[in-house]
């Protein structure tokens, strides 16, 4: 009784406290109208922040969402997980798995509140979306806000610029003189935001652009120039001529510390000391190869408006095969549609070639169709094409009529111990790279479609068809058809090549005796491949998407029989004849 | 005649020899606590992980006081889980060196150098050796699905004869790839099909194909393999590699140690790659020219690093000089005249080893025998072959002498590293103020102050140079600290700078793996 009790008073505290009298609201089609947990998304949290969405979204609905902890961050900060399924509709780990993340740089929040926002989605609109509740009775999500805690606190609570820090924050000697973080930007005027600095000079490059005066431009080839542009807000603390040279921002970079194709440090700049070498890292391998069920993965970063698949490096070309390319295509063409300004692109052919990447791993290393999402494009501003150029007005544009100059902080004269007489100004740390706050719940939620599109297409098995044969002499031949009814096989090439994850099992439970059990290559012609041992569960490498696989078995002596398929990415099923 | 008699007694010793086993890990960590505890002030001994199989990784440090501050080489042993000898280099190495540490020269070493000893990084696997069935085993105790179908361990060794060792088997058949050696029936070699040669038999380690898959004894008991879970190229999902590099306990565990330890300047390890007896590195070759005079060995197999390996590591990833020797191999054997033996017609080291050890008066060969084996109802199948571990490992009687050689190797080695000096420390007056202080730095040591290799691998820490101002001192012209890449032994570099100011000025260069060289001036 007493125990009710303390299970109930939270929920009515919750119920009465945060929802809207539900009289008062309308509802906007595609949202929940009035959830249990008040979450607004149009600002950003830190660690505390999405500690205690995280908690909040745990408690509201314990049938959908369970929170844990995957491990600590070099700081000793918690790796949160969101796991939401149906949990009154089987076992987690026998429902394919979609793994969602964001952060894993520092400065690249927002994925933290796309993956957020997914999970608050999915617990809120499951009361009165039927498809969300086929979708979690199917399938389950694991969700990771923040893959990189420690850096996205000191991201909000350091001065920075918008590009800064890029890298946990585990201390490296970067410049290799002895000394750790020596020498980095110095927030000189105090506003929490490493900004520019510019210098009066008759020898410098950059004029004040005549369209917006807070906006410089390099002067033409025989054009005189105003400014002199010295580079980010700091000193040199270390008095070695350079100026932010070593400092906490990039100690490393945690996007080149994973299992496959890693390269060291002075091949691959960023790596650490060897694949996992960074424990946020670590922890999130540590829990993928303890979930084997996971098919399909997204990681978030930012900025630019793209659709990335590997490979990361064009070593790793063959790697991806065409049927793995045209499942990867299909899936991101749709992204395209649902994500206006995004674009879908290879990572080592249009972006840059990268080692030891995390979407190389998943889907190298462990055989997860994957994708990066580089979160927010210039596109938004104005939905049209546009970009970050200091030639192209629109970051100044919109910053002045939608953001109310919001976004940028003026420039301020300061004396400088080393260059004398300087300005200090330009876009804060929160302009160009992170959402503005306005169109952050739109973009979280197209996001947040592609990443249901993607694992909606994680495959779906059934035992569609059993047949049955009488071979006279007390022997029957069954024959099952096993179906695939979504995208994605059950292996992909990568798997299959590699072996990665063990075969599906096809299985036939009776009490007759099973003579011998094989594979159909061609049921219409009566090809088949005989299973050496073990007849009654049939192994077969793969399942196809949108396909079938056929298996017969010849049984002596009848009675009842259940034939099950129990694949690690595909999920299980069965049927009883 | 004194020889012979002293031949004559090696004999008897060899004879003895031959029952003599290996020390079990028990045996060694016991040496090992041993050591440290006779000896604090020169000793520290800590276990840096336990393994899968709870077994420690040990890391002893030999030297004195600050030892992370003074150049460093790191020794290391149990590369490979069957070098049973790799091992015991690393522990008699220090023993040796505890054992004469009243002399001057070798406190003289310990107090200016250290070094960083990890006797077993295959403990899981070696354990192996001391089991009912000896089986050569390379893998730790991780759970690994070697052939990847699913199973875990589904299809290990059989010891079919139930002589307690894992040898061999040899089946009769018409597709068979191995033939009888002309000069020693009880040795297969390769037929050259290419010539027209037809092979007699198929060969297989000892035991049945539990699965049926075709694969004999392809996923035993034994996981990954520590020389096969290095970062450089490393062979993913490759049997005994593991899922990713580093996947293991034990590697991380040294790996962690090394990353942190600036100061080391060379890897010596122990394991079937050679690149002492050879070695193709022209900066090096004083290394090899070394050991090869000290070890007096010569006819080493030639070894080639297929990936994943220690040795390419401590070069490659590390950036340290890295060098690797097996310690011992099966001396060439001259023919036997007095059995009327001529220089074998096909060189083969089966064949050689079972000349070798003949004449040593050892007898590690299971005569062929034939057996019912499942697998082949209806053909001949024979259990057979050499005892494991005694091709790669010596009569535990011989690894004394051998542990004295490359303890003397690794004695004179510390001396062959970079020593960076300051000479000519001038000051120079410009007049008002103003001196021009110049210094000369010079490597006379006999290697680099870092491979060339690795001028941008930022484990590295390079040769720096700096002035140190105290506040009436001001720096007009030249850099407060420079980092200075690759300088080979026997050159020099010239730095100057332009001070404002009088007092004590010091100039400093070193590094880390290197030691520091300052000097000081008085400026008036």
């Amino acid at each position: 009784m007493k125990k009710i009790l303390l299970y109930t008073i939270p929920f009515l505290l919750c119920a009465t406290v945060n929802a809207q009298d539900p009289n008062q609201v309308f509802k906007a089609a595609g949202t929940p109208v009035n959830p249990k947990v008040q979450a607004t998304w149009n600002r950003y949290y830190d660690h505390a922040g999405i500690t205690a969405l995280c908690k909040k979204i745990a408690a509201a609905y314990p049938d959908l969402v369970k929170l844990t902890s995957l491990g600590k961050s070099y700081a000793g900060r918690d790796l949160w997980c969101l796991t939401i399924t149906d949990f009154k509709k089987g076992n987690e780990l026998n429902k394919p798995g979609m793994y969602i993340d964001g952060n894993i740089h520092s400065n690249e929040i927002q994925g933290a509140e796309f993956a957020l926002y997914t999970a608050w989605y999915l617990s809120e609109s499951f009361a009165d979306t039927k498809f969300i509740q086929e979708l979690l009775a199917d399938k389950v999500f694991y969700i990771v806000p923040s893959i990189n805690p420690d850096g996205r606190d000191s991201y909000m609570h350091q001065p920075n610029t918008s590009s800064s820090p890029r890298s946990g924050v585990k201390p490296v000697d970067n410049d290799g003189d002895g000394l750790v973080n020596e020498d980095w930007y110095d927030d000189l005027d105090g506003d929490g935001h490493i900004t520019m600095m510019r210098r009066k000079s008759i020898h410098g490059r950059y004029k004040i652009d005549p369209k917006d005066p807070r906006n410089m431009l390099l002067a033409g080839a025989d054009e005189q120039g105003d400014y002199e542009l010295l580079g980010m807000e700091g000193i040199d603390n270390d008095g070695d001529g350079r100026v932010n040279e070593d400092g906490y921002a990039f100690e490393y970079d945690p996007n080149r510390d994973w299992g496959w194709g890693w390269q060291p440090n002075y091949i691959q700049n960023g790596a650490y000391k060897y694949p996992f070498s960074i424990p946020e890292n670590r922890a999130i391998m540590e829990f993928v190869m303890k979930h084997p069920n996971i098919a399909a993965a997204q990681s978030y970063h930012n900025a630019g408006g793209m659709i990335l698949r590997g490979p990361g490096a064009s070593a790793d070309i063959s790697t991806y095969n065409s049927q793995d390319v045209a499942i990867y295509d299909a899936i991101a063409k749709k992204g395209e549609e649902l994500m206006p300004g995004y674009k879908y692109l290879v990572v080592y052919k249009d972006l840059y070639s990268a080692y030891g990447g995390e979407l190389d791993w998943f889907y190298a290393g462990r055989g997860i169709y994957t994708y990066s999402n580089e979160l927010w494009t210039p596109y938004l501003m104005f939905m049209k094409e546009s970009t970050r150029s200091p030639f192209d007005n629109s970051s100044y544009n919109f910053d002045r009529y939608l953001l109310f100059k919001d976004g940028f902080v003026d420039w301020k004269e300061y004396d400088h111990p080393q260059y004398g007489k300087v300005e200090i100004g330009g876009f804060k740390k929160n302009f160009g790279r992170a959402h503005p706050g306005f169109l952050l719940e739109s973009d979280a939620h197209r996001n947040m479609a592609f990443t249901i599109y993607h694992s909606y297409h994680t495959p779906k098995l059934s035992v569609a068809d059993i047949k049955e044969k009488d071979l006279g002499n007390g022997l029957i031949e069954v024959t099952a058809t096993i179906s695939n009814e979504r995208l994605m096989p059950t292996h992909s090439s990568q798997d299959i090549k590699n072996k990665i994850e063990r075969p599906d099992y096809i299985s036939i439970n009776t009490n007759a005796k099973v003579l011998a059990g094989m594979v159909m290559n061609d049921a219409d012609l009566n090809i088949s491949t005989i299973q050496k041992m073990n007849p009654s569960t049939i192994e077969v490498e793969n399942i196809p998407g949108l396909g079938t696989v056929k298996v017969k078995w010849i049984l002596e002596g009848k009675g009842n029989y259940t034939i099950s398929v129990d694949s690690k990415k595909g999920g299980i099923a069965s049927r009883t004849k | 005649m004194k020889k012979l008699f002293w031949i004559v007694s090696c004999l008897c010793i060899y004879g003895k020899a031959n029952a003599q086993k290996y020390p079990t890990l028990t045996e060694q960590n016991n040496r090992l606590t041993q050591l440290a505890k006779s000896h604090p002030q020169w000793v520290n001994l800590q276990s840096l992980a336990k393994t899968a199989g709870g077994k420690d990784i040990w890391l002893m440090t030999l030297g004195s006081g600050k030892t992370e501050t003074k150049p460093a080489i790191a020794v290391v042993g149990g590369v490979e889980g069957n070098h049973l000898i790799g091992t015991e280099l690393v522990i008699q190495f220090a023993e040796k060196m505890l054992k004469q540490i009243n002399k001057d020269s070798i406190q003289q070493l310990l107090s200016t150098h250290t070094y960083y000893l990890f006797p077993n990084m295959s403990p899981d696997a070696m354990s192996a050796y001391h089991d009912k069935v000896v089986v050569e085993k390379l893998g730790n105790s991780s759970q690994t699905d070697d052939d990847r179908d699913g199973r875990l361990n589904e299809d290990g060794f059989e010891d079919l004869d139930g002589n307690g060792k894992i040898t061999q088997i040899r089946v009769e058949s018409p597709v068979g790839i191995y033939k009888v050696h002309p000069d020693d029936p009880r040795v297969l070699i390769k037929a050259d099909l290419s010539k027209g040669e037809k092979g007699k038999y198929l060969l297989f380690s000892e035991g049945i194909d539990n699965d049926k898959d075709g694969s004999l004894n392809e996923d035993g008991n034994g996981g990954i393999h520590f020389n096969k879970n290095l970062t450089y190229k490393h062979k993913t999902f490759a049997p005994g590699a593991g899922e990713f590099p580093a996947s293991e306990i034990e590697t991380r565990a040294i790996l962690d140690f090394l990353y942190d330890a600036f100061n080391v300047h060379t890897v010596v390890s122990f394991s079937s790659l050679n690149n002492l007896s050879y070695n193709e590195d022209k900066t090096t070759t004083v290394v090899s020219d070394l050991y090869n005079k000290i070890t007096g060995t010569k006819d080493a197999p030639k070894t080639n690093a297929e990936g994943g390996d220690f040795l390419s590591w401590a070069y490659q990833h590390y950036g340290r000089y890295s060098f690797s020797t097996p310690g011992w191999w099966t001396p060439k054997a001259k023919p036997d005249t007095s059995k009327k033996e001529k220089a074998l017609s096909v060189e083969d080291p089966t064949a050689n080893y079972l000349r070798w050890s003949a004449q040593q008066g050892l007898s590690h060969f299971n005569e062929w025998k034939k057996i019912a084996h499942p697998d082949y109802p209806e053909q001949l199948v024979e259990v057979g072959g050499i005892d494991p571990f005694v091709m790669i490992n010596p009569p535990y009687q011989l690894v004394e002498s051998i542990a004295q050689k490359h303890t003397d190797f690794l004695i004179k080695m510390a001396q062959l590293r970079a020593q960076v000096n300051i000479q000519k420390l001038s000051a120079e007056k410009l007049g008002n103020g103003l001196t021009k202080i110049s210094i000369e730095v010079i490597n006379n040591g006999l290697l680099p102050t870092h491979s060339k290799f690795s001028d941008r691998n930022y484990f590295v820490k390079r040769l720096k140079v700096a002035i140190q101002l105290n506040d009436k001192q001001q720096l007009i012209g030249g850099k407060k600290l420079e980092l200075i890449n690759n300088m080979d032994p026997n050159t020099m570099q010239q730095f100057s700078w332009i001070v404002k100011g009088s007092g004590d000025i010091s100039v400093e260069a070193g590094a880390p793996s290197i030691g520091v060289a300052k000097k000081t001036i008085s400026l008036q």
